[in-house]
């Protein structure tokens, strides 16, 4: 395994994908929309009419007092942005990653087979485990990064309209430390893994994107629907819930390198 | 890299009893070839031949069904296909990265042999330029004419200097000067550098002047193996010399039929090609020719090309009745 090699792959892949907006541009929008347009509508929402927050809480009322800091339960909007900001709006981060990566695995797998550039590849010496390695990072890297991006700019808008609600600097918690730097990550390369064993047999990209998504979107939108409560629990349960994706991690990133072989995949090219 | 091209001196590829089979169909049958390093070698062969699974089984991208010996560059494939690739470069019937431009086509592959960025880069633009497409490098490879794309995969197998070269198919879709610009340059790396060339094609005009042996495949099976005028001599076991009178000479094709050892005559523009019966029968037909009341420009042999040995050999099945799918 010479990881320069995979990286050489990695970088390849990513400028292909990301040479064009077709692909980008639908990845981009619907998360900015969600990620930066919920949160300001929200936060501006209780800044201008404060009295907006009755209206919440059915809503915001199932989550506990015990999950709220003292500092932040002083007035009833207080609360409310901050169990916004802090649980509602988390399981977005999880939906956003899977979202990325799901698209972009496919392009770099099923898509690059589709597009009858897999073979000439294969006569490299890339060694089969590098080619894997390679292109799950090519899928990996975009989508942390990208979700990371996001994080930024939803702590952002947090800082400058939430802060001033809650009265202090209350964001990021250690639950999303835990969330960005460890669930997200592992869930990502969940996902990417899964697409890549579809793409193994898949005619092409739109077949792979569909079939992995209906495999991986119903987990994970468990997982997300569950990420507030997750939030709430505590963060050592967040970093054990990706404690527990990094071992399927694992396990399926060993069968799919200790699987693939270039002589097999030749055998479905068009 | 002349004396790197010479090192080990066995045979650049040696194969025994190549057989493959998707499902029911035998794509090769116990196919055999020894192929010399520094040889320009030419698989020729239908449409569902199986040349290109030739040549996929000897980069290690296929999987044989069996085998008894598969050598390439004095590595056994089967367990040291690794030590192979870094020597090898490959053009087939794939796609290049549409959305790259030409430069980066070459130089990604560049590293993916292991080059570094500069070296990479630079053997890039000596590509495109040895091409005639530096002017287009910058240029995204989806806006390419089929020649362009066709030259540019070629020039990715030649990216990291490669001791064996698989050309599939390598002049479909160029126009007659690039195909005689790569013909040249084949023939000079491999004076040269010592590089072995394994080329597939229906060209045969281009692969006789090209080839120093070439294989007719047919149907999975080699039909005959040599260098192009052997193999076109067995294949064509016919004798014919060609007789040329002087421009306004009324000599007729009847003059010669009378001749010894004559079988056939055809009349070809201000000419004559005459089959005899016997390669022993040449010199009498000759001192006989000399002898007629007619004045001539030449009296030569011509030997049966490629072309014709080639026909003789694949031309004589009636309809496949596997329908193969091509
Ligand atoms: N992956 C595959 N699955 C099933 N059959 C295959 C596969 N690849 C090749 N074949 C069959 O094997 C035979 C040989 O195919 P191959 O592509 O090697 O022919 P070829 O000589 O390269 O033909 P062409 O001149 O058209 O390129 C054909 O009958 C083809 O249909
Ligand atoms: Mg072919």
């Amino acid at each position: 395994m010479r990881w320069s090699r995979a990286w050489t792959v990695a970088v390849k892949d990513m400028r292909e994908t990301f040479s064009t907006m077709q692909l980008v541009a639908p990845l981009v929008v619907v998360p900015i929309v969600v990620v930066v347009g919920y949160p300001t509508v929200f936060l501006l929402a209780l800044r201008l009419t404060p009295g907006s927050v009755e209206g919440l809480q059915g809503f915001l009322g199932g989550f506990p007092d015990s999950a709220v800091p003292a500092f932040a339960l002083a007035t009833s909007a207080a609360r409310a942005a901050y169990v916004a900001v802090v649980y509602l709006f988390a399981g977005f981060f999880l939906l956003v990653p899977v979202m990325v990566s799901t698209v972009v695995a496919a392009n770099s797998f099923a898509g690059e087979k589709e597009r009858r550039t897999l073979e000439g590849l294969l006569y490299t010496p890339v060694s089969d485990a590098e080619l894997v390695v390679g292109k799950i990072s090519a899928a990996f890297v975009p989508t942390i990064v990208f979700t990371w991006g996001c994080f930024a700019v939803y702590s952002a808008i947090v800082a400058l309209l939430g802060v001033p609600v809650v009265g202090r600097v209350f964001f990021p918690t250690a639950n999303w430390w835990a969330l960005m730097l460890l669930l997200v990550p592992a869930v990502s390369l969940l996902v990417i893994s899964i697409v890549v064993l579809v793409s193994a047999k898949a005619r092409g990209f739109q077949e792979a994107n569909a079939i992995g998504g209906s495999v991986i979107l119903p987990v994970i939108g468990l997982v997300a629907a569950q990420a507030s409560g997750l939030m709430v629990l505590s963060t050592g349960l967040v970093a054990g819930t990706a404690l527990v994706f990094a071992l399927a991690d694992v396990a399926l990133l060993y069968l799919i390198v200790s699987v693939f072989k270039r002589s097999r995949i030749v055998s479905f090219l068009p | 890299m002349t004396d790197k091209g010479l090192e080990g001196d066995g045979p650049a590829i040696d194969v025994r009893g190549l057989s493959k089979s998707f499902g029911p169909l035998t794509a090769l049958d116990s196919v055999d070839l020894t192929i010399p390093r520094g040889a320009v070698f030419g698989l020729l062969g239908p449409n569902g031949a199986g040349k290109t699974t030739t040549v996929r089984i000897l980069n290690g991208v296929l999987d044989p069904t069996s085998v008894t010996k598969i050598d390439v560059l004095g590595h056994d494939l089967r367990r040291e296909a690794e030590a192979v690739r870094p020597q090898v470069g490959v053009q087939t019937d794939t796609n290049l990265y549409e959305r790259l431009s030409a430069r980066e086509n070459l130089s990604a592959f560049g590293r993916l042999y292991g080059m570094d960025t500069p070296s990479s880069r630079s053997r890039a633009d000596e590509l495109l330029e040895m091409f005639g497409l530096t002017d287009r490098g910058a240029e995204r490879v989806e806006r390419f004419s089929k020649g362009m794309k066709q030259k540019l995969l070629i020039a990715r197998a030649l990216v990291a200097h490669p001791r064996l070269v698989y050309l599939d198919e390598p002049t479909a879709g160029l126009d007659p000067e690039a195909s005689h610009e790569l013909m040249t340059y084949i023939t000079r790396v491999s004076r040269e550098a010592h590089t072995t060339f394994f080329i597939t094609s229906h060209r045969l005009d281009e692969m006789e002047g090209v080839c120093t042996a070439v294989a007719v495949l047919d149907d999975g099976r080699i039909r005959a193996s040599g260098p192009p005028e052997q193999v076109a001599r067995e294949a064509v076991p016919r004798v014919r010399v060609r007789v040329t009178p002087r421009v306004g000479s009324d000599m007729t094709a009847g003059d010669l039929t009378t001749l010894p050892g004559v079988k056939e005559i055809l009349s070809l523009d201000g000419a004559f090609a005459v089959d005899l019966v016997r390669e022993d029968a040449v010199p009498s037909f000759l001192r006989a020719v000399v002898a007629l009341p007619f004045d001539l420009l030449g009296v030569a042999e011509e030997p049966p090309t490629l072309q014709e040995a080639y026909l003789a050999l694949v031309g004589n099945h009636p309809a496949r009745a596997d329908g193969q799918v091509v």
